[in-house]
């Protein structure tokens, strides 16, 4: 592998940590919910992964445990901040920690040990056979080609191609009109806030099974705050976070280079790089004209819970 | 008064639930005290489960914490560091800015600090207030930009102070790791000691706790009985009335988050030159974080950041000596997302009331 390759390779797969991550808060957000407790959800899908393929020795089991871990907080979550209607901000600043500080007590005794069984790679046919784009693009693991091609197509056309799409975000921008239009409000946010927990545990374990392959406490390393932050950058539109995830993972790419090629910066400053990056990232929108920035809006109703009868 | 609820019939039903705008203090307080007993219960159940037994550990953690004058000490140096952070996170959310960053700015502080005092000669009289300095610098630039962003380009204060966690966290790893690591040190990856050092007053607890007390009850004052504190509160009320009664917003906004990076940065220095008299990766020790529980459990009250502070490091300092029982500290940060999570749901059921209605 030459340079480029080596440097967009990792890149794309130091990426789909955060891209899958941003993915399901672009649904949660849509629907008018903020869920800050990705990093924690990250945490816990990241140990659940590893736990599982120790003992079943079967990477698919353990993807599909940490997604049904992060459905089953989600659910909770979405009961707390949709049906109870708490603060969404304290309870997702409450689901970080109890998922940070969790995941570093279960993960104990994981901590250091290579995880036994791994999403190997699954080289496209044809494509893999370009020069540079293929190695980097189309010799990676399936897990990459879901996070990179069919979910963010999938769910770009569902928000914006379909009658559901339109109604989940009209929940998201006003939930008071797309009630009174027969919507059913809390449903649909109920839904999209426990599913995007599980893109949130999935990242989580797509970051021990297929780019760190070991638990240790802080592996997680603000990568969840790093796909909140996305959804902000990318508008609220899942192509363009999953571009900004890529521009995130060729930040720690060059990170990694600089390590492996003894640049003369110290190791800990080039770790800065993709946190930097990302505050670059989410400043920006900031500098575009007012049409631009009323396109990439947040949802009108983000954060705020929704109250039939104070309509 | 909101509008009766509609979705409930009520032609012979003489009671029913509804949801006031403001919930009572009696309700709220009642609320909350049974998260906190909820929360403790549910991790005290999950101990259970692991095999220990809650009793005995709760029995030892109070020997060791309250119950011997070690102990309290030991609470002491722990309550001052979450007090200044507590009311860093407080005094933002005075004016609604969030900031989650306390734990960067507290690490901005502490190594310029540190840098000052490793570095500069001089008597510690004349040190001390200038790492005091060096240290509030060193918070204020740490926020600076997230409150600039935030103030004049609506860019979320939430997410940037966040990310500047990880940064500074990393360049204090670095520096004691790298330049300022001291090479004849017994301890790995930490500077020299620090010579000028914060008197004690009281076994191991220096005047730090004292000076956090006296900056609370500033800043309460100043908040509660000025006008420029009731303008501060009026922009976090309501930012548009603030506006139309002519209150200059954004920068109230920039120096309401300046001091509180200021004050995070100051529990930096004090956890520097008071207790640890290092700086090492760490140092900050989730106490920014641990700020934000606080600064919730306080709601709009002074007094409830000093209690709030002191019901956290009670908490944390539990966590040591669990850790010493092979229970795993970072028990503790989950706990308080417990603790956390119960208390949000908590304020909000306190808006319900039962109502009697005259029958028909």
């Amino acid at each position: 592998m030459n340079l480029a390759t080596g440097l967009l390779h990792t890149a794309v797969l130091a990426g789909g940590v955060p891209a899958l991550a941003a993915l399901g808060e672009v649904l949660t957000e849509r629907v008018g919910v903020i869920n800050l407790g990705v990093e924690g959800l990250m945490a816990l899908g990241a140990i659940t992964a590893v736990a599982i393929v120790v003992a079943t020795r079967n990477p698919t089991f353990g993807l599909l445990g940490a997604v049904g871990v992060g459905l089953a907080i989600g659910t909770l979550f979405a009961l707390v901040t949709v049906i109870v209607r708490a603060n969404q901000v304290l309870c997702g600043l409450a689901l970080t920690m109890l998922g940070t500080g969790l995941a570093a007590a279960l993960g104990k005794p994981y901590a250091g040990t290579p995880v036994p069984a791994l999403f190997g790679p699954c080289p496209i046919p044809y494509l893999s056979r370009i020069p540079v784009l293929g190695e980097a693009f189309f010799s990676q693991n399936i897990l990459v080609y879901v996070i990179y091609l069919m979910l963010p197509v999938g769910l770009h056309l569902l928000l914006f191609r379909t009658r559901h799409g339109l109604n989940l975000r009209a929940v998201g921008e006003n939930p008071a009109a797309a009630d009174a239009a027969g919507i059913p409000v809390q449903r649909i946010r109920y839904l999209y806030v426990s599913l995007g927990a599980g893109f949130a545990t999935a990242a989580g374990a797509y970051l021990t099974l297929c780019f760190v392959p070991s638990w240790s406490d802080g592996v997680v390393a603000g990568r969840g705050w790093i796909a909140v932050a996305l959804v902000i950058f990318a508008g609220f539109r899942p192509i363009n976070a999953v571009l900004g995830a890529l521009l995130f993972g060729l930040t720690t790419a060059l990170g990694f280079l600089g390590q492996a090629r003894n640049w003369p910066v110290a190791p800990p400053l080039l770790s800065m790089l993709p946190y930097a990056a990302t505050l670059m990232l989410i400043v920006m929108p900031a500098a575009a004209s007012p049409r631009v920035r009323r396109l990439m809006a947040a949802p009108a109703a983000l954060g705020v819970p929704y109250f039939r009868d104070e309509r | 008064m909101s509008p009766s609820p509609s979705n409930v019939d009520t032609d012979v039903a003489s009671f029913r639930i509804q949801r006031h705008p403001t919930p009572r203090k009696v309700t709220t307080l009642a609320a909350r005290t049974s998260a906190v007993a909820l929360a403790l219960l549910t991790a005290g159940a999950a101990l259970a489960l692991t095999g220990a037994s809650p009793w005995a550990l709760v029995r030892e953690v109070v020997a060791d914490t309250v119950g011997s004058s070690f102990g309290l000490e030991d609470l002491g140096l722990l309550v001052s560091p979450l007090l200044l952070t507590g009311l860093s996170v407080w005094v933002a959310l005075r004016i609604g800015a969030w900031n989650i960053g306390a734990e960067g700015q507290f690490n901005a502080g502490a190594l310029a600090a540190a840098g000052v005092g490793l570095y500069v000669p001089g008597s510690t009289l004349f040190l001390l207030p200038l790492m005091l300095l060096a240290a509030i610098g060193g918070g204020v630039l740490w926020i600076a930009g997230p409150a600039l962003a935030r103030a004049y380009a609506g860019v979320s204060e939430l997410i940037t102070t966040l990310l500047l966690n990880f940064v500074a966290a990393l360049l204090v790893y670095w520096l004691a790791t790298g330049p300022w690591l001291d090479p004849g040190g017994r301890a790995l990856g930490s500077t020299a000691r620090i010579v000028h050092e914060i008197p004690e007053f009281w076994g191991s607890v220096h005047w730090g706790l004292p000076a956090a007390l006296f900056l609370a009850v500033i800043l309460g004052a100043v908040l509660n009985f000025t006008r420029w504190g009731y303008e501060i509160r009026l922009c976090g009320a309501n930012p548009q009335a603030a506006r139309y009664a002519g209150i200059p917003v954004r920068r109230r906004l920039v120096v309401v988050m300046l001091t509180s990076g200021a004050l995070a940065g100051t529990a930096g220095m004090f956890e520097v030159a008071g207790t640890v008299h290092h700086l090492q990766g760490g140092i900050s020790n989730n106490f920014g974080y641990l700020g934000i529980m606080v600064a919730v459990l306080a709601r709009r009250s002074t007094l409830g950041v000093v209690a709030g502070a002191v019901f956290m490091a009670l908490l944390l300092d539990s966590g040591t000596v669990l850790a010493t029982r092979g229970v795993d500290v970072s028990i503790v940060l989950a706990v308080t997302g417990l603790v956390l999570l119960y208390t949000a749901i908590g304020d909000e059921v306190a808006h319900y009331r039962i109502v009697r209605t005259s029958g028909p």
